[in-house]
């Protein structure tokens, strides 16, 4: 089996087991619920859905990717199954990249799905109006919309990434649980309080606001939707921040959260300490 | 073999030879640990232990509570970093060494021969499920979930995974610690055919019936090895006439020199 076999394998195992767990089903459904009844309340368009259902999506795929990956890993460190895989030939990175993927593919499904329905409601309920957008007579198109679904999956890919990472920082389900839901807090609400604080307290100035927003996922996501669908319609000016700025905010909060997972998953052991060598060769010399 | 740190019991050699046909004079061992050392939050756990554990034969380490075996496995089996000291396999392949840990769990909610179908999937050759769960006596469950196996199937789950792939050692970690009595025989003649299968098997027990089936008996005691031998010289060099005997004679001078320590603090 070749490296991106093993990478597979992993996958598959992840994806397996979220289909065979009822609580990522009901949380699913939850989401998708308030998805759907917030958009058959909307009106007037795609971009007036996406206003709509952005701080809603804003609010909730944090707790919904995170309750997606916050265990992941720790399905494995908890009962010493990791302690076998260890000896299988499976690096640090195919096994934290496989789980991250098996449970990404879920997340999507999940966080995606909802929101496309959602399109589906906006011809029926066309013309009931909005009151927030509402100087453009399209309303916006299908295309915008999209944009926001991919932002929105994005969205969710990053958060995922922190609660993976969370997972193997924890050595303890109580611990991991802790640890999720101050991350949930730090991404809904608490990067926002930070802003306005540095902001208030004169720690920041306008030019440094957009790196800001750019530092915090919800922030840079919402700077994303604001900027490259929001704006296009919108009347007036919208402050979004930079979306080179907050595009590469959240690929940071990506590389880095799996980076971490993948250096803290398990504890390299240097080859001078722990060394395979070939039965036949001569004792090697330090 | 080597454990310099040890009680010397191989003096008792010539009493007890060697057969001929010992396995573990074919070649040269398989794992060899230097000068290990290591300690938990500044408490020693292991200190000075040079240790050689050759080719196919099989090496049981008994100790009491806290004497390190855990840590000794981890050390030998890569996946813990010793503070001091270092540790080299003699192994070709895709798969060096098999580890159990003690109370292994799998995902509850896949069956043994999905369990077997993932790990056989990390390998780079075919694996056959059936007859590798035929070995471990797993064969009538391979449909069960896990979650729905008892403590002695999940710990046969557990060298099922261990053995695939056929490593050339095997380390088990307490292998059979709270099984009822029949299990626990169940699981060390699964142990035992393991170990007649050209491979080298190093596992910590409590249990001195899995001891018995041992090449080799290494105690351990505080960190440090106590006593080193076949279960015959143990109980040659310790006069006792079982090997549990043979256990307590070996770490009760230990015990006496901590009991006195203690009294003199």
């Amino acid at each position: 089996m070749s490296r991106a076999g093993r990478l597979l394998a992993v996958v598959d195992r992840e994806v397996a087991t979220v289909l065979r767990a009822r609580a990522y089903a009901v949380v699913g459904l939850g989401y998708a619920a308030i998805v759907l009844g917030l958009g058959w309340q909307s009106g007037g368009g795609f971009v007036p859905l996406t206003v709509d259902l952005l701080t809603p999506v804003e609010l909730l795929v944090p707790p919904v990717a995170t309750a997606f990956g916050y265990r992941a890993v720790l399905e494995d460190t908890e009962g010493k199954e990791i302690e076998a895989l260890r000896t299988y030939p499976l690096s640090r990175l195919s096994y934290v990249l496989g789980v991250y993927l098996g449970r990404l593919a879920a997340v999507l499904v999940v966080v995606v799905t909802p929101l496309l329905l959602a399109a589906l409601l906006v011809p029926g309920t066309a013309g009931q109006g909005s009151g927030v957008v509402a100087s453009h007579e399209a309303a916006g198109t299908v295309l915008l919309y999209l944009r926001f679904v991919v932002l929105s999956a994005v969205f969710a890919a990053v958060v995922l990434a922190a609660a993976v990472a969370v997972s193997t920082v924890a050595r303890t389900g109580r611990a991991a649980l802790a640890l999720a839901v101050v991350l949930v807090v730090v991404l809904v609400i608490g990067a926002d309080l930070g802003i306005v604080a540095s902001l208030a307290g004169g720690l920041v100035g306008d030019e440094g606001l957009a790196l800001l927003i750019a530092a915090s996922p919800a922030s840079a996501f919402r700077g994303l939707v604001l900027g490259t669908v929001v704006s296009v319609v919108a009347s007036e000016t919208v402050r979004a921040g930079s979306a080179i700025a907050n595009g590469l905010g959240l690929g940071a909060w990506l590389v880095g959260s799996l980076a971490v997972a993948v250096v803290t998953v398990w504890p390299t052991v240097g080859e001078y300490a722990w060394q395979v060598v070939d039965p036949g060769a001569d004792e090697p010399d330090d | 073999m080597t454990a310099e740190s040890a009680e010397d019991v191989d003096s008792a050699d010539e009493a007890a030879p060697t057969p001929a046909t010992d396995p573990r004079k074919s070649g040269p061992p398989i794992v060899t640990a230097e000068g290990i050392a290591h300690a938990f939050d500044g408490v020693t756990v292991l200190e000075g232990i040079d240790l050689d554990v050759d080719a196919r034969s099989m090496t049981a380490l008994v100790g009491p509570n806290g004497s390190g075996k855990t840590t000794l496995l981890r050390i030998l089996a890569g996946l813990l970093a010793p503070a001091d000291g270092r540790v080299r396999v003699r192994a070709t392949g895709q798969r060096p060494l098999g580890f159990l840990p003690q109370e292994p769990t799998f995902r509850g909610r896949f069956t043994v021969g999905e369990t077997i179908d993932f790990y056989a999937e990390l390998l780079e050759t075919s694996v056959d499920r059936d007859a590798v769960l035929e070995r471990v006596g797993l064969d009538v469950v391979t449909g069960r979930r896990v979650d729905a196996l008892s403590g002695g199937m999940l710990r046969l789950l557990g060298l099922a995974v261990a053995m695939l792939g056929d490593p050339p050692l095997v380390v088990l970690d307490e292998p059979a610690s709270g099984l009822d009595p029949k299990i626990r025989a169940h699981v060390f003649e699964a142990i035992g055919r393991l170990a007649d299968e050209d491979r080298a098997v190093l596992l910590a027990t409590h249990h001195l019936q899995g001891a018995e089936l041992a090449d080799r008996v290494l105690v351990l005691d505080r960190g440090t090895v106590v006593a080193d031998g076949p279960p015959e010289e143990l109980l040659a060099a310790t006069g006792a006439d079982s090997l549990e005997a043979a256990f307590l004679e070996s770490v009760s001078e230990g015990l006496a020199v901590q009991a006195g320590t203690e009294g003199s603090e």
